[in-house]
């Protein structure tokens, strides 16, 4: 479960600041699919660094199984993120120059697994994604698509416990961004991970277990699980 | 993250940019080479240096001398000095401390030390073959018996065992001029021919007392005579002809006579004057087992100054590691920079792989781990640096080596450029920790990106 409790974030330095996030409180269930949707520069890739570890608010809770992260140490914080959390964006960030086997390789690395279990996950995760037969391809040579799905079997290899996806169709044509979604829903259902898409498109929002309307920074309005619709009652 | 996988990312990383790497790995091989090859030429030159000392001095041999300027090339010595009856004066005119046959009488009757030989200076005018009337110049010298020399023609003694008094070794140069002057036909020739060394005492001014008296007895004629300088012949017969080496540091020119008939042409030509007698020093030979250095802390607490073998070879080393430490330098100033080609290309690096390093940390990478990351690379690129400099340098020594003992006319086999494998890997190795060093900040830079600023990146 994560919990969101009255978290504040602000950019900038005393004469210029924007609140960015102002006093959200949300809650998701584990194993739920949540969209944040808002308009362009409304707060949602910031809520979701927040939720994620990336960033630090300096007002509020992000407790996640328990654990408030925004209490933790960086080192702390650092290995929550390559255990618990999978990352796809809008602009895959895969690897060009490593070949796909690498790529999906990175999150294994970092988090220590053992070298003898990594080649089995690796494979499995390229096979959920359809790309067994491009192991040893360059991801240059990959096409959007394929990128994209590189990047879903990377989020997925270390079997995270919440996959964040910021705009993961954004960069791509409606067939292929519906495949990329069928297969992060397919993922959702079958794996039980929380999968959390921040999106503009509204067809995809409507796909997800909840929706979290997002305005200047502030929840408008939550859609969905009752559990979720405790983020509304700061209004 | 595990060191390896941050190794094999590193060389993955640094092999998709191949023309990067090698150009700045380039910088440093020049460096590398240079090192190499002056720890080459230390070496090489070392074991030359050893080799011409082990066969040109006895171990046990010790050079005494008196007067400690000798031994420091002409130091500094006052503008005035008190006069010494025992002192000789050098061309420059300066005052040198001789030794005197009490000395040498004195070294002799010493326990430790089984022989001694002054250096005898016997210096004549000319010498002469038998049967030809050519005059040619010559210098002779004292044979050594500690080194086993080879001749060309006729035979030397075995080692340690001097020369007959009036045996004579010439060299082996001598033959083709003699052959034209058409004294002998062939150089065995030489081998049992009679030379004649002549020489000249030094004129003494008479006293008027001996031109009275010489006046008195003979008159003008018997005046003329006493001040006319004195001739004498010694006469020699050829034992040998000694074949030159590349490693005799004894004059290739040189008639080399026994000491006994040395002593006679110095004493003859220096009788009268006050230098009979007198030596700039002598050569010593400890007995059986006992440590040269130890005789030489006797012998200058007894006022004599005194130099081991080991002391030569010190000299000569002294020298050798100055070469080397010039060469040396330039090696370390192209290593420096070498070092800022690094830190430019790393930080190229960084910059381009902004988003790479967002990513890494983004999926929770420590910055300890990138900045590994990024310094592993500068060390791959020391690592391959210091790889492609030494095997330049030792490709380039091996095929050369002939080539510069021709050059330079050493004996055959003789190799001026030693590569030692040890040397050469702890060069590597401290490449290695430079290029890290210098990888150091472009590292750094990595490690304090944060990644959400680094994703945003376009
Ligand atoms: N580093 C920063 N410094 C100052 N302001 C920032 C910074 N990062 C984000 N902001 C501001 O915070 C607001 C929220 O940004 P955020 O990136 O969360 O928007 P978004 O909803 O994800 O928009 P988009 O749909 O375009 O991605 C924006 O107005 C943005 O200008
Ligand atoms: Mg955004």
């Amino acid at each position: 479960m994560i919990e969101i409790k009255n978290v504040t974030k602000t950019y900038g330095k005393k004469g210029s600041t924007f609140q960015a996030l102002k006093d959200v409180s949300l809650t998701i269930p584990d194993g739920a699919s949540v969209a944040i949707v808002g308009k362009s520069g409304s707060g949602k890739s910031t809520l979701m660094h927040a939720m994620s570890g990336l960033d630090r608010p300096e007002a509020g809770e992000v407790i996640i199984d328990g654990v408030d992260i925004l209490k933790l140490k960086k080192k702390a914080v650092d290995t929550f993120r390559s255990e618990k959390i999978g990352f796809i964006f809008q602009s895959f960030f895969v690897q060009a120059n490593e070949s796909c086997y690498d790529n999906v390789s990175l999150p294994l690395e970092i988090s220590n697994s053992k070298a003898s279990q990594r080649k089995v996950r690796i494979e499995e995760a390229l096979a959920t994604v359809d790309l067994s037969d491009k192991l040893k391809q360059k991801a240059r040579n990959l096409s959007g698509g394929q990128k994209q799905r590189l990047a879903i079997a990377r989020a997925i290899v270390n079997k995270p416990s919440i996959i964040f996806a910021d705009e993961p169709t954004g960069n791509l044509d409606s067939t292929t961004g519906e495949k990329v979604e069928d297969l992060l829903f397919s993922l959702n259902k079958k794996e039980g991970s929380t999968l959390i898409i921040v999106t503009h498109d509204t067809d995809l929002a409507r796909k997800c277990d909840v929706q979290v309307y997002i305005k200047d920074g502030q929840i408008e309005q939550t859609v969905g699980l009752a559990a979720s619709t405790a983020g509304k009652e700061h209004k | 993250m595990k060191t390896i996988d941050i190794v094999r990312r590193a060389a993955r990383s640094l092999r998709s940019a191949k023309t990067r790497t090698i150009l700045t790995s380039l910088a440093i091989a020049v460096g590398a080479f240079t090192i190499t090859v002056s720890l080459a030429v230390g070496e090489g030159a070392r074991q030359y240096a050893d080799n011409l000392i082990n066969s040109n001095v006895n171990p046990k041999a010790l050079f005494i001398v008196k007067d400690k300027t000798l031994f420091e090339g002409g130091a500094q010595r006052a503008a005035i000095t008190e006069y010494n009856p025992d002192a000789a004066q050098t061309a420059a005119g300066a005052t040198i401390v001789s030794m005197t046959q009490k000395d040498v009488d004195a070294l002799s009757a010493r326990s430790d030390i089984e022989s001694v030989v002054p250096t005898y200076n016997p210096v004549v005018r000319y010498m002469t073959f038998d049967g030809s009337s050519k005059k040619y110049s010559a210098d002779v010298s004292t044979y050594n018996d500690s080194i086993l020399s080879e001749s060309a023609y006729g035979s030397l003694p075995p080692q340690n065992q001097q020369l007959g008094d009036t045996d004579a070794v010439v060299p082996e140069a001598f033959v083709d001029t003699l052959i034209k002057a058409g004294v002998i036909k062939e150089g065995a020739d030489l081998v049992g021919k009679k030379v004649t060394l002549t020489a000249v005492q030094a004129t003494v001014t008479p006293t008027t007392d001996q031109i009275s008296a010489a006046f008195a007895t003979g008159g003008q004629a018997a005046v003329e005579d006493l001040v006319k300088p004195q001739t004498k012949d010694f006469t020699f017969t050829i034992r040998a002809v000694s074949q030159k080496s590349s490693s005799a540091l004894t004059g290739v020119t040189a008639v080399q006579i026994a000491p006994n008939a040395a002593r006679a042409i110095s004493e003859f030509i220096t009788a009268g004057t006050n230098e009979y007698q007198k030596y700039l020093g002598v050569t010593a030979l400890v007995k059986g087992d006992t440590d040269p250095q130890k005789v030489k802390e006797a012998l200058n607490n007894a006022g004599y100054y005194t130099q081991t073998a080991k002391d030569l070879q010190g000299l000569i080393f002294t020298v050798v590691n100055t070469l080397q430490g010039i060469v040396l330098g330039f090696g370390i100033i192209a290593l420096i920079a070498s070092v800022f080609g690094i830190i430019n290309t790393q930080y190229i690096s960084v910059l381009e792989r902004t988003r790479e390093i967002g990513l890494m940390k983004a999926l929770g990478m420590r910055g300890r781990s990138v900045s590994r990351l990024f310094q592993f690379e500068a060390a791959w690129i020391g690592f391959l640096g210091g790889i492609i400099g030494a095997a330049i340098a030792v490709v380039l020594g091996v095929t050369l080596n002939p080539w510069v003992t021709s050059v330079l006319g050493l004996s055959e086999g003789t190799k001026l450029l030693i590569f030692q494998p040890l040397p050469i890997a702890g060069m590597i190795i401290v490449l290695i920790f430079i290029a890290m060093l210098a990888g150091w900040f472009p590292a750094r830079k990595a490690a304090k990106l944060d990644p959400i600023e680094a994703l945003r990146t376009e």
